[in-house]
């Protein structure tokens, strides 16, 4: 009798359901025996557009549980931010897991613990993904529960962001070696990682107001990680890039590119974009002891997330348009 | 952090727990794997974050015999980076009979092993941007790397060894920002060291005795000292300070500047290779990770040792530049450009009798009848040298008559008369500048001599080519003069040995007879090997730093201390 397995389990509504990291939890919590996930996003599933107020009170019904893994422009973000926290306070879910980003922490160095103030310049994303912290914090101050989870650059087979876009770059030798300008902390959050973390935090006890970091691994840095990567790739002789070249890059080439994208989508249309070159830069080493203890976060090794990557998504191996 | 030494006060002291001199690849090494450690690190740099005429002029010394070595203030950079700021790029490990006492050539043998060694090799590789660790052709590249002469078997040498190339990194350049974001690391520049203080037993460096560029003095008081000034510099100011020890410090035994080594290099002979230009792959290939390699041939150890000869390698290499009867238009222009050459690249590819007027008329009808390969060679150098962040390491021409000269690359022995002393002359700080007095023996000649033999008999009876030397050379001993002290490569003046009456340091680097005094660098080398220095200077600076490390817990304080208290200090 299925139906009444389904009762017995938790529901668990997924905004953002058709993005990266909310359809990898959707379909880990679909094998789950103790959640079921409702995916919600504006294409499929349960149709809800999150900054629509009623819409949002209907999908709240009857819910243990809400991830927000909504992304897109960033007035969007907070505007749903503001809407779920809004309905929730009407018909309250036992928990929110809130997905926050490393980006909050602004251009901070050094060992950064969940404590750590931005440092400016905080990239407009960051101070979006700010301004939607502040608003759970609220909500959790008005009484509710809700935990916020702080990813690094959540790699994996299917990441746009940190996967296609960097094996295209660096299929088209626009980026490999980057010298100095590589020496920067890498960061990676492997998606099966955080997927995980949310799946902890959905039922961790006294958890609620909590923020936890949530990344895999710090322990190399963006050039180390790019040259196995376009070694895993095949992406050889991996190409040193001159300091000046990547500064034609992000300063002239990138709003090109950016304006062309609009048009057409290739990897010749891929900016690199001078905040992504400074966080190639970044000697920032994100913390995630609290995550460990707490959500016991498990730490994939930089090997395996690559070969991970390599091996599942075989339009990788294409080769690159330019 | 960076900072300048113009802008400390007279007579400050400045502490730390470490204190490194010299801001080379040994200095810079140590500098960052030191960042890791609880202790604070001080590295002086006496020149700036680019060379400077200042800086450079503290290098001037004497040179016993010009025609066999180059100037003292050549080949030697003082600015953040040192020798890496000039440095072709050339990365090479040392071998293993390089360590080893061997009963044909005395003076040689390491207190350590090349177990020792090679364990810091691959993060070595790594730091000096030589991309992966092989260093064996059959798998630096993917599918192996061509052969070098097609049907090679030798008797007497190895053919799958390569050398891998560096960008060439400058580490001053590439460095940087770690030396700036390491919070218990101060670098700084202008900072020249003067003279070591020895306790009054002369057990320990209480202070060190440090001019800004103004010529203003102060003081640095660490726990250990770690000298990193290069092959020359080093027994300068270890023999110079001879307040305590009368005879410098650590030259008890007479051994401080002494058994100094370059390598006797050059480029000579003829050979023509059999067949068609396609048997023969001389040229670079590049491995996965970008880097540049190149095949050499290695003379066998264990033909080292029937033969008693040092360790040897050779290249195959475009006909002398200088002569224009090879008729090769990229060459001649080469030679027609040597005064836009840099002296330390100019000297290794066109020193040699000036040219007379004629000389120069056949290489300008050289390059003008041979446009179309002067103008590719050009092409291809702009593209993949003077532009490229990973540069093309050398001039790779492949001759039309399949005609090649060979560069040889080989070990100089240990010896005792070949040495760095002081000269009569001061610098403008008062020190007594440098005198170079080198010396090579007849083993050297021999090592040279006796496997140019040996591979002209593998290659003739495989039928592979014939070489011989040069019309212009009566004999071999000529060709080693005439290319004489390889530039750059200042090895073996401190040298380790197993105690203070075979070497100046110990296995750790630590001078015998003072606790707290280290030296980083070529200097410490006992024995030469085949291979270019660097990539070696920079594992035995991490091998350094993993002793060194955990010592000392803080930041560098500075305190100034009365006039009253430094003049008692200088008794």
């Amino acid at each position: 009798m299925p139906d009444s397995i389904d009762f017995s389990r938790k529901q668990v509504l997924v905004l953002g359901a058709s993005g990266f990291i909310g359809s990898r939890l959707v379909a880990a919590l679909t094998g789950s025996p103790i959640y079921r996930p409702i995916a919600a996003s504006r294409r499929s599933g349960l149709m809800v557009d999150a900054t629509d107020p009623e819409r949002m009170h209907a999908a709240l019904r009857d819910v243990d549980c809400v991830v927000n893994c909504i992304s897109g422009n960033d007035r969007a973000m907070v505007r749903s931010t503001e809407v779920l926290c809004e309905a929730a306070r009407a018909s309250p879910p036992r928990r929110i897991i809130h997905l926050s980003s490393m980006a909050v922490y602004g251009a901070a160095t050094g060992t950064v613990r969940e404590d750590q103030v931005p440092v400016a310049p905080v990239s407009g994303y960051g101070q979006a993904k700010i301004d939607c912290e502040r608003i759970v914090r609220k909500y959790v101050d008005d009484g509710g529960d809700a935990v916020i989870l702080r990813p690094t650059c959540v790699f994996g087979p299917g990441s746009v962001q940190w996967t296609t876009r960097l094996a295209g770059l660096l299929r088209s030798h626009r980026i490999g070696d980057l010298g100095s300008a590589g020496d920067g902390c890498c960061n990676l959050a492997f998606i099966d990682d955080v997927v995980s973390a949310i799946v902890a935090a959905l039922n961790a006890p006294d958890i609620s107001g909590s923020t936890f970091n949530v990344s895999s691994s710090a322990d190399q840095t963006w050039n180390e990680f790019l040259v196995a990567f376009a070694k895993a790739l095949g992406a050889t002789p991996i190409r040193r890039i001159a300091p000046r070249m990547l500064r034609i890059e992000t300063k002239l080439l990138a709003p090109v590119r950016r304006i062309a994208a609009m048009a057409i989508h290739t990897p010749a249309t891929e900016a690199i974009t001078p905040s992504l070159a400074a966080l190639w830069r970044q000697d920032i080493r994100i913390d995630c002891s609290a995550a460990e203890a707490t959500l016991g976060l498990p730490r994939t090794p930089p090997a395996r997330m690559i070969a991970a990557a390599v091996q599942y998504d075989s339009s990788l191996m294409e080769p690159a348009l330019s | 952090m960076i900072q300048d030494a113009d802008d400390i006060v007279r007579d400050t002291v400045v502490e730390a727990n470490i204190c490194i001199v010299g801001g080379g690849p040994a200095g810079i090494t140590l500098a960052m794997e030191l960042a890791r450690s609880g202790s604070s690190i001080l590295l002086l740099e006496s020149g700036d974050l680019g060379p400077t005429d200042d800086a450079q002029a503290l290098n001037v010394g004497e040179v016993a015999d010009e025609a066999l070595h180059s100037p003292a203030d050549k080949y030697r950079q003082r600015c953040l980076g040192g020798g890496t700021s000039i440095w072709g790029g050339r990365c090479v490990p040392f071998d293993p009979i390089d360590f080893e006492t061997r009963p044909w050539m005395d003076h040689s043998g390491w207190p350590i092993g090349y177990q020792d060694v090679e364990h810091h090799y691959a993060a070595a590789n790594t730091l000096c941007e030589a991309g992966d660790y092989e260093y064996d052709a059959r798998l630096a590249v993917s599918g192996g790397m061509r052969p070098l002469l097609r049907g090679f078997t030798p008797r007497y040498f190895g053919v799958n060894s390569i050398e891998r190339f560096s960008c060439p990194t400058n580490f001053g350049q590439r460095y940087q920002a770690r030396l700036r974001a390491a919070a218990n690391v101060r670098v700084l520049l202008r900072a020249t060291a003067t003279h070591l203080r020895a306790s009054r037993d002369g057990s320990r460096i209480d202070r060190l005795d440090v001019r800004n560029s103004k010529g203003l003095g102060f003081s640095v008081k660490a726990d250990q000292f770690v000298l990193a000034m290069g092959g020359i510099e080093t027994p300068r100011l270890l023999l110079t300070s001879d307040d305590v020890h009368a005879a410098g410090i650590g030259n008890g035994n007479d051994l401080v500047g002494r058994f100094y080594m370059c390598h006797v290099a050059g480029t000579m002979g003829s050979l023509q290779v059999n067949g068609g230009t396609d048997t023969v792959s001389h040229g670079y290939e590049v491995a996965a990770d970008g880097t540049y390699c190149r095949r050499r041939i290695s003379l066998r150890p264990d033909v080292q040792a029937e033969f008693g000869l040092g360790n040897v390698v050779f290249r195959l290499h475009h006909p002398r530049i200088t002569d224009p009867r090879h008729r090769t238009g990229p060459l001649s222009a080469i030679f027609l450009a040597q005064s836009f050459i840099s002296y330390e690249y100019a000297k290794r590819l066109v020193s040699d009798t000036p040219p007379t007027a004629g000389t120069w008329l056949r290489h300008g009808l050289n390059a003008v009848t041979d446009p179309v390969s002067t103008t590719r060679f050009l092409g291809h150098w702009l593209r993949h040298r003077t532009l490229a962040e990973r540069k093309f390491p050398s001039v790779i021409i492949r001759p039309r008559t399949n005609l090649f000269s060979l560069d040889f690359h080989a070990e100089q022995a240990p010896n005792r008369d070949s040495r760095i002393g002081l000269a009569t002359a001061t610098d403008r700080f008062g020190n007594r500048q440098v005198r170079i007095d080198w010396r090579y023996g007849r083993q050297d000649v021999e090592t040279v001599a006796r496997s140019f033999d040996l591979l002209r008999d593998d290659l003739a009876n495989q039928a592979i080519g014939q070489l011989t030397l040069a019309p212009d050379e009566s004999d071999i001993e000529t060709v080693v003069r005439r290319d004489g002290a390889y530039g750059g490569h200042h090895i073996g003046t401190v040298r380790m040995g197993n105690g203070p009456s075979s070497g100046v340091v110990d296995g750790d680097s630590k001078v015998f007879g003072v606790n707290n005094l280290y030296v980083a660098g070529s200097a410490v080398f006992p024995t030469s090997s085949q291979a270019n220095p660097t990539l070696t200077i920079v594992a035995l600076a991490l091998r350094l730093a993993g002793h060194l490390r955990g010592i000392g817990k803080s930041v560098p304080q500075i305190t100034t201390v009365r006039q009253s208290v430094m003049a008692d200090q200088h008794d």
